[in-house]
């Protein structure tokens, strides 16, 4: 008896399955579908704080103005997106936009004027605590920060305002350039409460594309909104973000037409993804580098009593100096990254060529100089042990490194090698990210190693500024009088072409100290589908204009 | 086992709200965001309003989702429970009928084959199961999807389409979390379906003309799965906690992701209701499996009530 119902369950299983074995996945449909390891929390740009959650959001939401890439200068053009056109007065403290008259928000009310002033006092309230909140620096603010509305908008007329910027600012178009949000849909919500409440509320976008479903941990899926400006009947109609949290499951799916487009692929798994007939492979250059830190301050008396004490073993550019050159960069980059990557020479990325200096050649990997170095810096080698000593204590430290990332792994076992080779001791202590992160920022390592990302348009000063309150990312303490002249001067400048020549002097300055070695550049290896036409790839990212791409 | 959670997150290293400042806010700037999740109080006022509200039925907000945690443990824990049940059930029936035929040739050559592979199944970690059934169904045979819940298309189905739809996207999740469990309970019903075939009393039964099946029936398998029921309840609440290695392969979204995810974002919220609610199941089911224990042999009524 037992038997026969235990039969008849799997009977009635195999009913299930057989009429639907034959159901094979669509192809050929005119949607391109995205991997992303993981699920994004929001989809609203206030709360964007991912780069996924960025992208989506900025393909949901209407930007002021929008930015292209220009190859030849290595800077950002812009041009129009909700602002048809735009005046800068003289001495551009203000800007006076016209906003286009037929953008419409998917519940059907005109996108005006209000809804740009709206955006601007909900981005930087601080009950809000939205993605930008203390980001409005070249704005009239009260002390929390919350843009002061009345000074700085005049509002012409529904598609007329104009923006007021602080005297002396350096105002750009990147003050503006943020997803506008609907003022009907958000003003009746408690401001405090907006974190949790935009969860109810509906997006109601006018990008784009519009939200169709959003599957928790599965997908979320747009569609082209038709009565958008941008929409042209051959683009896409979907743009699926299909979340595939193994690395693996997304390399399959990319071969078998699952997926459309994959990023992140390992150095090790481009040749066998080149055999793919279907695919076409990219590389976006990198404006994410890897470093070690050295703390130029002694993080126990920093952490005591917030004062400035050179670090014991790092404070001494030319130990620092030193330690790059016993640093073998060409090797991790050969070996791990297959050559995806550059050796870096400070901290411009290679993309704003004309704000790099290209007269500066990385340090090449030399022991014997490093030996030198340090040996004038008091570092003598102790023939018996062939350990580093100075007045009787060795040359010893643990670099920390955050854990599950198998490329700083590796680094930091050819670091340690290359290390002992000059009579170095380095132990290597894996942390997991959530804690790493926090001792970092709390700078209470010597030595660490992370990676930072240079946004566009490049702001350096937060990480080598002086004044620490300043400059949160400084976490390596670096103090140097001249470089913050310089830093300061490209905050108040409006002239790009002074900037980067500006960006060029501190290049030498860093140079020249070494407050951390820097380590490559890295390359983000991507694959796409064949049949994605009008695919562009620029330092913006993939999905830049991603709206224009087609299926064939 | 709140209490435990509590004081274990707290002492944890790690601060939730470092992912929602940005790093070049200044620390003032910092410090009114860091403000808003409340963990500037003593940790005696946070136990104490945690408590009230768990009695209230209250697990608070959950800092990533920014929903009520009960909100977000709806969401998954559904697919958990019916795709936990799906292989429970399989493992068991597949267990026991493997067993059963295993019993009846004991020591024959079926028997061994299915021990020896029951122990290289087992001995196979699920990650490698999992990405050999998508090689193999969905890369080179392409009969199933290799991830998901569902296809793009879900919305526009019929009924029949959208349950056929979920079950052609479970079968190889469904066979991946229960191969381990079926080579288990196999072991387990076997060697005690051997021990109670060996008993004197089946000797006996025979001996007094009794059916062959009536004896396997009635008095063998009850004294068998008895010992299996126990295994079973854990192993259960154990599954409704999350297949993490399963769903991660299979971009599930169940309760072990959800679980990890929270630990790993410092959502002290939600990890504490997920792991209240599995705390919970795992209660749940014992109590189950002593129940059914108790309806099978009336000897543990009676001790008890003695």
């Amino acid at each position: 008896m037992r038997n026969k119902y235990l039969l008849s369950i799997l009977l009635l299983f195999i009913i299930i399955f057989l009429p639907s074995c034959n159901k094979q996945v669509p192809v050929g449909q005119n949607r391109v579908v995205v991997a992303i390891s993981s699920d994004i929390e929001s989809t609203n740009p206030l709360f964007a704080f991912t780069i996924d959650e960025g992208t989506i959001s900025e393909l949901l939401y209407l930007s002021l103005v929008q930015h292209d890439w220009n190859y030849e200068t290595g800077n950002m053009t812009t041009s129009p997106s909700l602002a048809k056109s735009w005046d800068w007065n003289k001495d551009s403290s203000s800007i006076t936009l016209n906003l286009r008259d037929d953008v419409k928000w998917t519940d059907g009310l005109l996108v005006t004027a209000r809804d740009v002033v709206f955006s601007f006092d909900v981005y930087s309230d601080p009950l809000v605590q939205s993605k930008l909140y203390g980001s409005f620096k070249d704005f009239y603010t009260d002390t929390a920060m919350h843009v002061d509305l009345k000074k700085t908008f005049d509002v012409i007329n529904p598609y007329k305002l104009t923006i007021n910027f602080k005297k002396h600012s350096a105002s750009s178009f990147y003050d503006i350039d943020f997803p506008i949000i609907p003022e009907h849909i958000y003003k009746n919500a408690s401001r405090k409460d907006l974190v949790t409440a935009e969860k109810e509320l509906k997006p109601v976008t006018d990008g784009p594309f519009e939200l169709a479903s959003w599957n928790k941990n599965q997908s979320i899926i747009l569609t082209a909104n038709k009565k958008s400006f941008l929409y042209n009947s051959e683009d896409i109609d979907e743009l699926i973000f299909k979340i595939v949290p193994d690395y693996y499951s997304q390399l399959t799916q990319l071969k078998q037409g699952e997926i459309d487009f994959m990023q992140d692929i390992r150095a090790d798994d481009y040749p066998l993804l080149k055999r793919e007939d279907n695919l076409i492979l990219t590389a976006l250059k990198g404006r994410e580098y890897d470093y070690i830190g050295w703390n130029n301050l002694d993080p126990g008396v920093y952490k005591k009593s917030k004062k400035i004490i050179s670090n014991k073993l790092f404070g001494n550019p030319a130990v620092r100096i030193a330690l790059t050159y016993a640093i073998n960069r060409g090797e991790i980059l050969h070996e791990f990254l297959n050559n995806h990557g550059e050796a870096a020479i400070g901290p411009m990325a290679p993309i704003f060529s004309s704000a790099v200096d290209t007269s500066l050649k990385p340090l090449p990997y030399s022991p014997d100089k490093a030996k030198q170095l340090l040996a004038s810096t008091g570092w003598k080698e102790n023939k018996s042990t062939s350990t580093l000593e100075k007045n009787g204590i060795g040359f010893s430290f643990t670099l920390y490194i955050p854990s599950g990332n198998p490329r700083r792994e590796f680094a930091a076992t050819v670091i340690q090698n290359n290390l002992r080779e000059i009579g170095i001791k380095m132990d290597i202590e894996k942390l997991e990210p959530e804690v790493f992160f926090q001792k970092m920022y709390a700078r209470e390592f010597d030595a660490w190693m992370a990676g930072w990302s240079v946004s566009i348009p490049p702001d350096l000063k937060q990480f080598w500024y002086s004044k620490l309150e300043d400059a949160p990312l400084n976490v390596a303490g670096y103090q140097n009088k001249a470089a913050d002249k310089i830093l300061d001067e490209i905050e108040s400048t409006r002239s790009e072409k002074l900037q980067d020549e500006l960006y060029i002097k501190l290049q030498d300055i860093i140079y020249k100290d070494n407050p951390v070695t820097f380590l490559y550049w890295i390359d983000n290896l991507m694959a796409y589908n064949k049949r994605i036409k009008n695919f562009k790839l620029t330092p913006l990212g993939p999905f830049h204009r991603c709206w224009e791409w087609s299926v064939k | 086992m709140i209490t435990f959670l509590f004081f274990l997150l707290r002492i944890a290293p790690g601060d939730p709200s470092q992912k929602f400042i940005s790093p070049d806010l200044s620390p003032r700037l910092a410090a009114i965001v860091r403000q808003s999740f409340d963990l500037n109080n003593s940790l005696f006022d946070q136990y104490k309003t945690f408590v009230f509200n768990i009695v209230k039925g209250d697990f608070g907000i959950s800092y990533t989702y920014r929903v009520p945690v009960i909100e977000v443990i709806r969401q998954f824990l559904p697919f958990t429970v019916i795709f936990s049940l799906i292989s429970f059930s399989i493992q068991i029936s597949a267990g026991f009928l493997l067993a059963m035929f295993a019993v009846k040739r004991i020591n024959g050559p079926g028997d061994k084959i299915i021990s020896r592979t029951s122990i290289i199944v087992y001995a196979l970690p699920s990650f490698v199961i999992g990405v050999a059934l998508i090689f193999i169904f969905s890369g080179l045979l392409n009969i199933f999807p290799s991830s998901g819940l569902s296809s793009f298309d879900f919305d526009s189905y019929s009924f029949f389409e959208k349950a056929a739809d979920y079950a052609r996207h479970m079968v190889l999740p469904v066979i991946t979390l229960s191969l381990g469990g079926i080579a288990v309970y196999f072991k387990y019903l076997r060697d005690s379906l051997e021990d109670a075939y060996n008993k004197s009393f089946v000797e006996n039964l025979r001996a007094n003309g009794f059916k062959e099946s009536e004896i396997i029936k009635k008095h063998v398998i009850p004294n068998a799965v008895s010992p299996l029921i126990a295994v079973a309840g854990v192993e259960l609440g154990l599954q409704f906690g999350g297949a993490l290695i399963t769903e991660v392969i299979f971009a599930l979204p169940g309760m072990g992701r959800l679980t990890v995810n929270a630990i790993l974002n410092r959502d002290y919220p939600l990890v504490i209701g997920c792991t209240f609610i599995s705390g919970l199941l795992i209660i749940i089911t014992n109590l189950a499996a002593d129940l059914l224990k108790a309806k099978m042999d009336k000897r543990i009524v009676k001790e008890i009530l003695n």
